[in-house]
């Protein structure tokens, strides 16, 4: 149970990963985030967060094809592993959960 | 799960350059860092992230946000290196691997080893000589369990013209802060009577004792001095007691109890013993086997104007345990000058302490504490003479170099010898090993050797302690070698020797690149080249010996100094001049004991005198000119009461003036001045001038005195400080009888003058001097500091000298072949020992040019505490840089002419 324990941005790169449609690695995913949140990320802060996930099992890795742009330098490939997907799924049905105890009322005392 | 990459952006990929590119350092340093199996993808996702951001930002924002990415990736996540896959065998199985091939390299290669072992040995040895000097000089009165609250309280005084700086106060002092301040916990004051005759009461004879020392009641508040019996609460409360000393106590009593035992001091005084306590320590500033109660001290009470006791005082713990603060509580000093001196001043001197002040003279009371004394302090009239701050420095320094030097000769040697064990390490890394092991095994190789050479250093601290001790003016023992505070050291240090000489040669040759060097020939060549291991071998020799240098150049500047100190003419004969001491004791017979002296064959001249021209502790008295209306202008000088004989007998110059003599009956109020009192009196004709001082501490009466003559100036005190004001006096004062001596037969002569002593006075020790062993005892402290630097100058020039003598071996080893061609094409054996010392000299040669500014600075830094100096001369240098060559050649020389005067046969039969 331990393991499945996620950090917000472990979380948000798990989805992201996720969501993409096909591999994707350090760049797109730190542009993504960007877009999404509006947040500004370091490119350390997203490698150490995908190696982390791969460390746990929520992600798996594959050697990419290189681009100019990268100076000939090939790319790590992510994608959600059958692991990572539960433990979104997981979390949000948690979430999900929680949502659904929020008494109605409590929004609009918060005048929400 | 993986796909494949993209036939066409990989192909693109190596097509086309990039135009821009990121910061070369930033990516250089990110290559440097980052572990190997991350490295590609973290380069290529920060790159890719850069080229989008060009056209969006700009280059130079997008450069600069490149640098912040790299230096973000700065976390132990990117530096962290994987695991390895094969685990390495446990520490333990490779350690005893690591020793075992330490051993064997080192038996392998017996030269080179006996050299580094011994060399560092010799390192090691003067490290951990001068660790013991420094930890005893540094462990000074520390032994006092109040030490961090003790302090001394010293007076500055400047009056007419003269600056002097007491490490006494005057005898009020002590309980009036005891009284007006409640910081003040207790007090207590020394009075140190110089060397008096003791004896037990009833015995007939009396023994010399140094360092009687009359104390308050509350000295052993103050002081840690614990008891061997009695009690320190009561012990000098009592009048008329003393407390003696376990050695003392042996001398005088035996092995019987003193306790309540009766002494005699000076065949007069009668004492009590009411306490023996355990004879001080060594490492303390001051001495004494005889503490006697104070009130009993013969001393004119109350005067805040003489400045006499040795005054210390305890000060309260403040807040938080931490004692109170020395410097404010020194401002209440001036209190007491307004509320205390300052009214003695007025009715003695007639003026008010303003008016004293205004004229330009100065009372000053401050705090020292008390573990300063030993080292810092430089007043006058201390208690005994202290250490030299200065000199810890010097020697901690000199210590450094040494095993510095030692360390190179480490790293040089293992450097030098790198072409052999490249192979060694291409072939084991060939086979697996990693790079941390070899590095590992380098290091046990040398932690092994410093080991070895500890072990052997030890050795030899142990032979050369007791020639060290001497040398040094110490009583180490070798059971301070393991005392608390030196066992960690002693331990740490070869670990740490080792580590640091090791490090270099660890680093250097587990680098190799395995292909580089089993290529073998040209290649290795060129890895050699491009490491400049030549060009560092080369910076290390030219400092071990710039070091040797500034050695060799100290060594020169203060044996000159010394023997300039020696032979100056001081104004006085100081060769053959006997002095007899304790003359007083024999009373009135003090005059036929020179009269009876003075008629055996061999003795020229005799006198007796209260002072001789060696320090002492002296008093000085203002004297005014006659006329002088204003008593702030006093002259504060020497007085010293001698007989008619005096200035014939110390062959002392007279400038003006006569000396006295018995066929003027008014001698006894004449006065004959040196010539640096008429200055500081500014007389233009002093002879017959008048100058006279008071006569009673109160400032009743006055004592008028003529001048007769003028003496040239003489060196009464060390040659560090310069000529102060002086005058005679006629007196009948007889602290030591000198003679002038013509005879060469001194031991016939001397029991003839035991003989004359023993017929006047059978229970009076006899004990003398001669005027040059007291004069070289003022520059005891120089004369070690020049045996000292000796030492080690040569010590730390045998070390370079074996780091060449090794680099020389390997280097003629290295060039074998060359010589042999060289030979067999008819080179002669002079140009290839020219050939191959050659290098070695031009190292030497920038060394000497290094050196040499700096032994320049360093030595006029020490000379400057010398008022009367020798000058650092060209010569000096020269002759330093000549005996540095003239050894380096030496050393060198031996190997190049082993290497010439091989057989080529020898060397070229194997290709």
């Amino acid at each position: 149970m331990k393991k499945t324990i996620l950090g917000e941005l472990e979380e948000l790169v798990l989805l992201v990963v996720a969501a993409s449609t096909e591999d994707v690695y350090g760049v797109p995913v730190m542009d993504e985030l960007q877009r999404l949140t509006g947040r500004n990320f370091t490119i350390s802060a997203i490698h150490t967060t995908l190696y982390r996930l791969e460390e746990k099992g929520f992600l798996s890795s594959s050697l990419g094809g290189a681009t100019t742009e990268r100076g000939g330098r090939r790319k790590r490939l992510f994608a959600v592993t059958a692991s990572g997907g539960r433990v979104l799924l997981e979390i949000q049905q948690m979430r999900q959960q929680l949502w659904q105890a929020i008494p109605e009322r409590k929004f609009q005392l918060l005048g929400i | 799960m993986s796909k494949q990459p993209n036939p066409t952006e990989s192909s693109d990929a190596v097509g086309s350059p990039n135009q821009v590119e990121p910061p070369r350092w930033a990516d250089r340093l990110l290559t440097w860092f980052v572990a190997p199996h991350l490295l590609e993808y973290v380069q290529g996702d920060l790159h890719e992230a850069f080229h989008r951001q060009v056209p969006q930002v700009g280059l130079v924002r997008a450069q600069r946000a490149y640098v912040r990415s790299v230096l973000s990736c700065l976390t132990p996540f990117f530096y962290r290196r994987r695991p390895n896959e094969y685990p390495s065998p446990t520490n333990l199985a490779m350690l005893t691997n690591y020793l075992k091939i330490a051993w064997r390299t080192l038996r392998k290669q017996q030269g080179f080893t006996i050299i580094n072992i011994f060399g560092l040995a010799v390192g090691l040895a003067c490290c951990m000589l001068i660790m013991l000097y420094v930890l005893d000089e540094l462990s000074f009165d520390r032994y006092n369990a109040k030490a961090d609250r003790i302090y001394r309280v010293q007076s500055d005084i400047k009056f007419g013209g003269n600056d002097m700086h007491f490490a006494a106060a005057p005898d009020p002092l002590g309980p009036t802060l005891k009284k007006d301040y409640p910081q003040v916990e207790q007090f207590v004051r020394l009075h140190q009577r110089g060397t008096w005759l003791v004896k037990r009461a009833g015995e007939t004879t009396n023994l010399r004792e140094a360092n009687i020392t009359f104390a308050d009641s509350t000295l052993f508040d103050v002081f840690t001095l614990p008891f061997v019996s009695g009690d320190p609460k009561r012990a000098l409360a009592e009048p008329n007691s003393v407390v003696i000393s376990e050695s003392a106590a042996k001398r005088h009593f035996g092995n019987q109890n003193p306790i309540g035992q009766p002494m005699v001091f000076e065949n007069t005084k009668i004492f009590k013993v009411s306490g023996v306590m355990r004879d001080m320590p060594q490492n303390s500033h001051f001495h004494s086997d005889f503490f006697l109660s104070m009130r009993n001290d013969d001393y004119p009470w109350g005067q805040w104007l003489s400045i006499n006791h040795h005054t210390y005082i305890l000060l309260k713990p403040g807040q938080a345990g931490a004692p109170t603060d020395p410097a404010v509580f020194a401002k209440n000093f001036d209190t007491i000058l307004k509320k205390y001196v300052g009214p003695q001043a007025m009715q003695v001197l007639g003026t008010s302490m303003e008016q004293f002040q205004k004229a330009g003279n100065q009372v000053k009371f401050w705090l020292l504490p008390l573990t300063d004394i030993h080292l810092h302090s430089k007043q006058q009239v201390e208690l005994a003479p202290n250490g030299d701050i200065q000199y810890v420095y010097i020697f901690s320094a000199v210590a450094l170099f040494i095993l510095l030097i030692a360390c190179i000769n480490f790293m040089n040697l293992a450097t030098a010898r790198s072409a052999n064990r490249a192979k060694e390490v291409g072939v084991r890394k060939v086979m697996g090993s990693e790079r941390q092991q070899l590095i590992g095994q380098f290091m046990t190789e040398s932690v092994l050797t410093t080991l070895l050479a500890m072990i052997l250093a030890c050795g030899m601290v142990v032979l050369a302690l007791p020639s060290f001790n001497t040398i040094a003016g110490k009583q180490m023992s070798i059971v301070q070698l393991v005392s608390p505070y030196y066992l960690p050291l002693l331990i740490a240090l070869p670990i740490v020797v080792g580590l640091l000489a090791g490090s270099y040669p660890a680093f250097f040759l587990s680098s190799f690149q395995p292909i580089k060097v089993l290529k073998g020939g040209t290649a290795f060549r060129n890895i050699n080249r491009s490491f400049k291991s030549a060009d560092l071998r080369s910076g290390l020799v030219v400092f071990q010996f710039m070091m040797s240098v500034v050695l060799i150049v100290g060594t020169i500047i203060v044996y000159r100094q010394i023997t300039y100190i020696q032979t100056k003419n001081v104004g006085f004969k100081r060769d053959q001049l006997l002095t007899v001491n304790g003359v007083y004791s024999l009373g009135k017979q003090a005059e036929t004991f020179k009269q009876e002296v003075m008629r055996l064959p061999g003795v020229v001249s005799g006198s007796i005198s209260g002072f001789l021209p060696t320090p002492s502790n002296r008093n000085d008295m203002a004297f005014f000119a006659e006329g002088e209306s204003s008593r702030n202008k006093g002259v504060n000088m020497q007085t010293w009461g001698v007989d008619y004989d005096y200035i014939k007998t110390l062959a002392m110059q007279l400038v003006q003036g006569r000396d006295f003599s018995r066929a003027f009956g008014a001698d006894s109020s004449g006065i004959i001045l040196n010539e640096a009192a008429v200055k500081v009196l500014g007389f233009k004709d002093p002879i017959g001038k008048r100058v006279w001082r008071f006569d009673d501490p109160q400032g009743k009466t006055q004592k008028t005195y003529t001048i007769i003559g003028i003496v040239k100036n003489f060196h009464f005190e060390s040659l560090r400080r310069n000529i102060g004001a002086l005058s005679l006096v006629l007196d009948a004062n007889s602290g030591a009888a000198s003679f002038r001596l013509s005879s060469t037969n001194l031991p016939t002569l001397m029991k003839e003058v035991e003989a004359r002593w023993k017929q006047l006075a059978p229970d009076q020790p006899f004990s003398y001097q001669f005027m040059d062993d007291s004069f070289d005892e003022m520059y005891r402290a120089e004369q070690r500091v020049g045996t000292i630097a000796l030492t080690f100058a040569a010590l730390a020039i045998l070390i370079a000298c074996l780091g060449l003598f090794g680099l020389a071996a390997f280097m003629a080893e290295q060039r074998t072949k060359e010589i042999g061609v060289r030979k067999v094409l008819g080179a002669s054996v002079g140009s290839i020992i020219g050939l191959l010392s050659k290098d070695f000299l031009k190292l030497v040669l920038i060394s000497i040019v290094i050196a040499s500014p700096i032994a320049w600075y360093a030595m006029g830094q020490w000379l400057e505490d010398f008022a009367y100096k020798i000058d650092i001369e060209w010569w000096m240098f020269l002759l330093a840089g000549l005996l540095a060559v003239g050894i380096a050649l030496l050393t060198v020389s031996f190997q190049s002419v082993k290497a010439a005067l091989m057989n080529p046969v020898k060397s070229l039969r194997s290709e």
